[in-house]
């Protein structure tokens, strides 16, 4: 039974799940071409320039985002990244807001469709008809996302891998360096781009799908309209997302943050030092897939509760 | 007995949409909720169906609590609701098949021998069927699995005269096959013709319920006087409907002759006798205000 509803829900998504897996990867292809026409063209350029002034390439970058630029520097992971690490800078294709874009319209549009759609489109009833307890139909959801997600990461990742393989090992070009006014050392070894690194950081990529899904399920088996959910979701969602980069900026906010979920995603710190924990205040700290799954978990189980204690209202 | 209700009642913020509802359908009845919008039929089949939960009462079938042990309370029942939603997106094989599935029903054999009497395209997508012909794909998914409960909730909405005989011979059908069926319907007269009971409903409250064994031996008697009426003779089974200005409208159930003599006595200038029917019965509850 449980099997018969997975596999109807998987033929409804298919469609959407190819396109949201291949604009994923579509975009963490391209990315790496920005990340080497950043770390290849770019920063030779503001290298040279910053060492025919005397000074670092920090004191550049710094000045770049500085004002204005500090909320761009605080979209692309913050402080701990830096324009000459071209591994660094391939990460930023993991925070980029319209990853975590796609990634929270994959999981609130498919939740949110999933009990309330059903309620509002008339079709819960036809289903519930038959004998289906109403916690394999919330368990099937549970299913299709631990299905999904790792597809959706997985897209990102082959994206990464595939774009790596086509622009192949990051070089500053000898007759571009030659033209210049000025003498431009290159570092290689941050040049080098390991694809395989980001691995690790697609559980943090699924924990925070899985968070946002969770939670939606929630308001999803609560609701009759899926409209309703679906506005009442992006406005938290965004809430939440707008509190984490706000937060960075501004201190008296900062004590906000732990509340989103924004805030135990880390794929690039995961990626860069192996670090899966983040500080709650100065006094603990705590891993960030614990949280994330657990609010996912909290979601669905609070869905479950939910929805098999309420009243199933006729559609309109 | 399949289906019990003991005093069912549904509140939704102090309004009372069903109310102790006392209710008994046996295997091979055919029984008809009868009322207009708003009486509660659909509440009523809804509680049953474990949709909602009782506010007070309970419903059970096959002896498996609607709500509590809802699952296997609908592995007795096959639903068709009112306000027809499909899957739009699958055929209408697909979906027998779907549902067959969640019921763990593998049975198939009837599938094409049904769409082929509904005159039903099982092929094509159900987004490019008319509504009509998405009720008999809709009707064709409660017949399949051959559950002991039928719950049909205006099952003959949107469905052509030929459709709806085709139909009600099914459910006739299922009857003598000792399915139990309830359902409820706006037209007396698709009632009248199948059931062998009817519950009439009015604002949540089961007002009446008739044997239709027993309706079809009544019959109305309208009389005009050629004078003011008399008092009606003391028969059995006689009772007064209407009466006054030299006319008198009785409702009568016994033997017609001893009737007809005293009729026979009085000055009478018109006569008609006709079968009581629902309708008459209908319309004690819900003349003025259906």
């Amino acid at each position: 039974m449980t099997l018969t509803l997975i596999r109807k829900q998987l033929r409804d998504l298919r469609l959407a799940l190819f396109v949201v897996g291949l604009l994923l990867a579509a975009f963490e292809c391209l990315w790496v071409k920005i990340t080497e026409r950043i770390s290849g063209k770019l920063v030779p350029l503001l290298s040279g320039l910053a060492a025919a002034s005397r000074i670092g390439f920090g004191q550049v970058q710094n000045t770049i985002f500085e004002g204005p630029g500090k909320i761009l520097r605080t979209l692309i992971g913050g402080e701990s990244v830096n324009l000459d690490n071209a591994m660094q800078v391939l990460s930023i294709g993991y925070v980029h807001p319209l990853v975590q874009t796609v990634l929270c319209v994959w999981a609130i549009g498919r939740a949110s469709g999933a009990i309330a759609g059903e309620i509002d489109r008339g079709t819960m009833e036809l289903l519930l008809a038959q004998p289906v307890p109403r916690s394999r139909v919330v368990l099937a959801h549970l299913c299709v996302d631990v299905l999904t997600i790792p597809i959706l990461c997985l897209c990102m990742w082959a994206g990464t891998f595939l774009g790596t393989w086509l622009v192949g090992p990051i070089r500053m070009d000898p007759s571009e360096l030659k033209k210049m006014p000025f003498k431009v050392e290159a570092d290689e070894s941050k040049l080098e781009l390991r694809p395989a690194a980001f691995g690790p950081s697609l559980v943090n990529v699924a924990a925070l799908v899985f968070a946002v899904s969770g939670t939606t399920l929630w308001l999803s088996a609560r609701g009759r309209f899926r409209g309703r959910v679906l506005g009442t979701v992006v406005v938290i969602t965004l809430l939440q997302f707008l509190i984490n980069v706000v937060g960075q900026m501004w201190d008296a906010l900062e004590w906000l943050r732990p509340f989103t979920v924004f805030y135990y995603y880390q794929p690039q710190q995961i990626a860069m030092s192996a670090r899966w924990t983040v500080a709650w205040g100065e006094w603990a700290t705590v891993n960030v897939l614990a949280v994330l799954f657990g609010v996912g978990a909290a979601g669905y189980a609070l869905a479950l509760w939910t929805f098999t204690r309420r009243d199933l209202p006729a559609p309109l | 007995m399949l289906l019990h209700t003991e005093h069912l009642t549904k509140s939704y913020n102090g309004f009372r949409a069903l109310d102790d509802l006392n209710l008994t359908v046996t295997r091979g009845e055919v029984v008809g909720l009868l009322g207009p919008n708003g009486s509660g039929k659909t509440t009523a089949l809804r509680l049953i169906l474990g949709f909602l939960r009782p506010t007070t009462g309970h419903a059970t079938v096959a002896g498996h609590d609607c709500w509590a042990d809802s699952v296997r309370a609908r592995r007795h029942v096959s639903y068709l609701p009112g306000e027809l939603r499909l899957y739009e997106n699958m055929t209408g094989r697909q979906l027998v098949r779907f549902l067959g599935e969640l019921r763990g029903d593998e049975r198939r054999a009837d599938v094409d021998a049904l769409a082929r009497r509904f005159d039903i395209d099982l092929d094509r997508p159900i987004a490019h069927l008319s509504s009509g012909m998405k009720r008999k794909v809709a009707l064709l998914q409660v017949l399949v699995p051959h559950a002991p409960l039928l719950i049909l909730d205006e099952p003959t909405n949107t469905l052509d005269p030929t459709m709806r005989d085709e139909l009600l011979a099914q459910l006739r059908q299922a009857r003598d096959g000792g399915q139990a069926v309830v359902f409820s319907s706006h037209v007396l007269g698709e009632v009248e013709q199948v059931c062998d009971r009817v519950a009439i409903l009015q604002r949540g409250r089961l007002v009446h319920l008739q044997e239709m064994k027993e309706l079809r031996q009544g019959r109305l008697v309208h009389v005009r006087f050629g004078g003011a009426a008399p008092a009606p003779p003391d028969l059995p089974g006689l009772s007064v409907r209407e009466q006054g200005d030299g006319r008198a409208t009785w409702e009568h159930a016994g033997d017609l002759p001893p009737l007809l003599e005293w009729l026979g006595r009085q000055p009478i200038l018109e006569l008609r006798i006709e079968p009581l029917g629902l309708s008459g019965v209908y319309h004690r509850y819900h003349g003025a205000v259906a």
